[in-house]
């Protein structure tokens, strides 16, 4: 066996290939030691083999642990992904010993909630899959295996319900996984791209999370969950827009509250789209909309400012999206200087300098914060650029343009589809008790 | 699923006021136009309740379809490519009227055409989607602005200037004759079902319209709004002199806390939301209509790519609109809209009791 493992792997001095003899019988070994605990390979093999308490032949064919392993070109697989290969008396078996680091049962972080379950999805699967079987403990929890990526051979796991699970999602979803072909996956967002299929899309069709509360609950709605190895964000689909505006936390406090906080966030998500355009439209083609007093203040505010609106509107929006970009990347403790630096200094100094007018900046700052107030991030990733269009529209047609331009982006929301579901439907249930619109299949 | 019916009958109730509707009835305030109300409702009841009687029958089954199915192909492709044609002309009207008013309120140094362009690339777009998603988009922009209108009606009707000695003046003038027009133009509000015609595909089979009795009562409250409060406003006599009627009345409604203080702006935005709401349905229902008279063609409901005839038809649809908005003027387009909604009572007439009697002569089973 050793023989043509040597042949089979490239040079690699990590790659262990022994060979044992306790006078009884004689097993080869072969193993790749960082991938493997090497603990659980001594206390498996090396010690019982050794002690000989109780012949080694024996423990090979009762324990269930260790598996036949007949079929050659099953062999590299099984040693990439951390098995031991045991050859005794011309079989060959294999050990799953792997060795799997991950964060330990980690914290929230991209979604927190003040009063939720803390515990964030894991990068090991089977620890990931534990949060969610205690969490939905029922027999229907249906988990199945697959692989994505010709090199990197990244398992995942698709979860669903069976019994409350929509078959068609489920085909689609399988044939979707079965039918990607590319080399390397690494993280859920690679992935989503995968299954969604389409390369330039402006929305997230499917929700990526690291909550399992979030799961369980869309488990039991009937989605399907795809989890992924090494990677401690699961994939969630069919989404919808409401989904992504949604904060698990909205189901634990109190219920007014949480409806005034979704309201909250519908409209800084209007105001954050919008309100760079509306600036435009409003100094630049109808100040009489807005009340005499109020236009005759914005005016005021620009009286310094050189150039039209729009150049203005140029100038703070790249001083604040390089800004955002900046504190993301950035390490911590050098995030908070730049922001400082940006947010206070650079705008004070903007208006005083006559750059740009104190409205400006108070636009600006709010299209900023009622971004951050999306719950999702990629949703949150994804109306930063909305704003783009509506403002070249706006430099054109005015309030009007803007309109326009909302109109066609809530066109473009009705019409996707995130895997044959709807995606922007007031009121729409996932599985309707009642006949549904769309629903009969026209001959 | 009876909602997506509300959803079409209040669209199109709501977008009387760009087909120079109350202009129509203002023309005849002292010539029978409220005895027109009161028969043109009642005609838009019984088409009403018949067409959605008779469609229940066909769930699943667009009128092409309906009509394909008892009539020989010749006769039921001219009767569709009329119909589409009925539907073009209101939706480009619509859609015409309102670049004009977004010209001459919001701006008036870019030439119409200009708004006309980015109004119909929109509705193009929309127009090109799948049925669902344009039901979707009807949902979504009624539900948006619906508040809003209720909000200026509610305006108008709690405004201290309204005159209510010239609404019981015009109410008293009831005994005169009801004329043509007016009464084609008070039933314009009613003819929402006419939507059904397309979207009737959507409904699932167990559908049925219930509640039918709130859209004859929906569509008088509407009516009498339309009619009643701009004489309220303006007075008798002035109300006769504008053409946008309504968006003068809107004009001289004052919110006096909010940050827009001209109620007008509010209006005629959400006017515009619902003009490129009705254009798409339009522009819609008249494109399937034309793909439903090729030859084994199959309908479909959501289709997941785009089929390049949707963009074709429409594209044509949106030259058409370009040729019509440099053939004609404001005053041409007023009266061809008069002789058009006289010409579509008719027409809906005739459609509605004929699908009426070839339902009947269907066995129910089937």
């Amino acid at each position: 066996m050793n023989e043509r493992i040597r042949l089979m792997f490239a040079e690699a001095v990590d790659m262990k290939l022994e060979e044992l003899s306790n006078g009884e019988m004689t097993i080869q070994v072969a193993y790749i030691a960082p991938m493997c605990e090497e603990k659980m390979i001594a206390d498996f093999i090396f010690v019982p083999f050794a002690k000989r308490e109780q012949p080694y032949r024996e423990q090979l064919r009762t324990i269930v642990e260790y598996k036949v392993a007949d079929d050659v070109a099953k062999w590299r697989d099984l040693l990439l992904r951390g098995n031991a290969l045991i050859e005794a008396d011309g079989i060959v078996y294999s050990l799953y010993a792997a060795r799997i680091i991950c964060n330990e049962s980690p914290q929230t972080q991209v979604e927190s909630a003040i009063q939720g379950p803390q515990l964030a999805l894991s990068e090991d699967l089977t620890k990931s899959l534990n949060l969610i079987r205690s969490m939905y403990q029922s027999a229907d929890l249906s988990v199945e295996e697959h692989t994505i990526g010709s090199v990197s051979k990244t398992p995942i796991m698709v979860v669903f319900d069976q019994r409350r699970v929509d078959p068609t999602i489920l085909d689609n979803v399988r044939t979707k996984i079965t039918t990607i072909h590319v080399e390397m996956v690494n993280a859920a967002g690679e992935l989503d791209k995968l299954l969604i299929g389409k390369r330039k899309h402006l929305f997230p069709t499917v929700l990526i999370t690291e909550r399992p509360d979030r799961i369980s609950k869309a488990i039991a709605k009937g989605k399907v969950v795809i989890l992924m190895k090494s990677s401690m964000f699961a994939i969630i689909l069919p989404a919808t827009f409401f989904d992504f505006m949604h904060a698990v936390e909205d189901h634990y406090e109190a219920f007014w509250m949480t409806r005034f906080l979704i309201f909250l966030r519908y409209t800084s998500i209007l105001l954050t789209i919008t309100l760079p355009a509306l600036y435009i439209s409003i100094v630049s083609y109808n100040p009489e909309l807005f009340r005499v007093q109020l236009a005759f203040s914005i005016a005021g505010s620009r009286s310094a400012v050189p150039y039209p609106s729009f150049i203005e509107v140029f100038i703070m929006l790249f001083m604040i999206e390089t800004l955002i970009e900046a504190s993301i990347r950035l390490p911590r403790y050098i995030g908070s200087t730049a922001t400082t630096v940006g947010g206070l200094i650079l705008g004070q100094a903007a208006q005083q300098a006559g750059l740009v007018s104190s409205i400006m900046i108070i636009v600006t700052s709010v299209v900023a914060i009622a971004n951050f107030v999306i719950p999702v991030s990629s949703l949150s990733f994804a109306v930063r650029f909305l704003k783009y269009p509506l403002i070249i529209i706006a430099i054109f047609f005015g309030i009007s343009g803007v309109a326009v331009g909302v109109f066609v982006y809530i066109t473009y929301l009705c019409n996707l589809r995130s895997f044959g579901k709807p995606y922007f439907r007031i009121f729409g249930r996932l599985q309707p008790t009642e006949g549904d619109i769309g629903q009969v299949k026209l001959k | 699923m009876n909602r997506y019916f509300f959803y079409n009958f209040i669209l199109v109730s709501f977008i009387n006021l760009m087909l120079y509707v109350p202009h129509i009835l203002m023309a005849d305030r002292y010539r029978g136009a409220v005895q027109s109300l009161i028969i043109g409702a009642v005609i838009g009841t019984i088409l009403l309740y018949l067409y959605t009687g008779a469609l229940a029958r066909y769930p699943g089954k667009g009128l092409p379809e309906i009509l394909k199915m008892h009539l020989p192909k010749w006769i039921s492709n001219s009767l569709i490519s009329f119909f589409t044609f009925m539907w073009l002309y209101a939706t480009s009207l619509a859609i015409i009227a309102f670049a004009i008013m977004i010209n001459r309120f919001f701006n008036p140094d870019v030439h119409v055409s200009l708004i006309l362009a980015m109004l119909v690339l929109a509705c193009g777009y929309a127009a090109t989607r799948s049925s669902l998603t344009v039901m979707f988009v009807i949902e979504i922009g009624l539900i948006v602005n619906a508040p809003i209108i209720l909000f200026v009606l509610f305006k108008a009707g709690s405004n201290p200037h309204l005159n209510w000695d010239a609404i019981r003046v015009i109410a008293n003038y009831v005994t005169k004759a009801p004329t043509l027009a007016s009464t084609a133009a008070a039933s314009f509000i009613f003819t929402g079902y006419i939507n059904m015609s397309l979207f009737n595909r959507l409904m699932p089979p167990n559908s049925r319209f219930r509640h039918r009795w709130i859209y004859p009562l929906m569509g008088f409250v509407i009516l009498l709004i339309t009619f009643f409060v701009p004489i309220g406003i303006h007075g008798t006599e002035t109300v006769g002199n504008y053409i946008y009627i309504w968006s003068i009345t809107a004009d001289s409604l004052l919110m006096q806390y909010g940050f827009i203080e001209r109620v007008l702006f509010l209006f005629l935005i959400v006017y515009l939301n619902l003009t490129l709401v009705f254009t798409m349905s339009g522009w819609h229902q008249a494109m399937e209509f034309v793909k439903s008279m090729i030859s084994n063609h199959k309908p479909e409901i959501d289709s997941e790519k785009t089929p390049l005839s949707n963009y074709v038809i429409v594209g044509v649809f949106i030259a058409l609109t370009f040729v019509y908005l440099l053939l004609t003027n404001e005053k041409l387009n007023m009266l061809i809209s008069t002789y058009w909604l006289i010409f579509r009572m008719f027409v809906e007439i005739l459609l509605v009791i004929g699908i009426f009697i070839l339902s009947r002569r269907r066995p129910r089973s089937a």
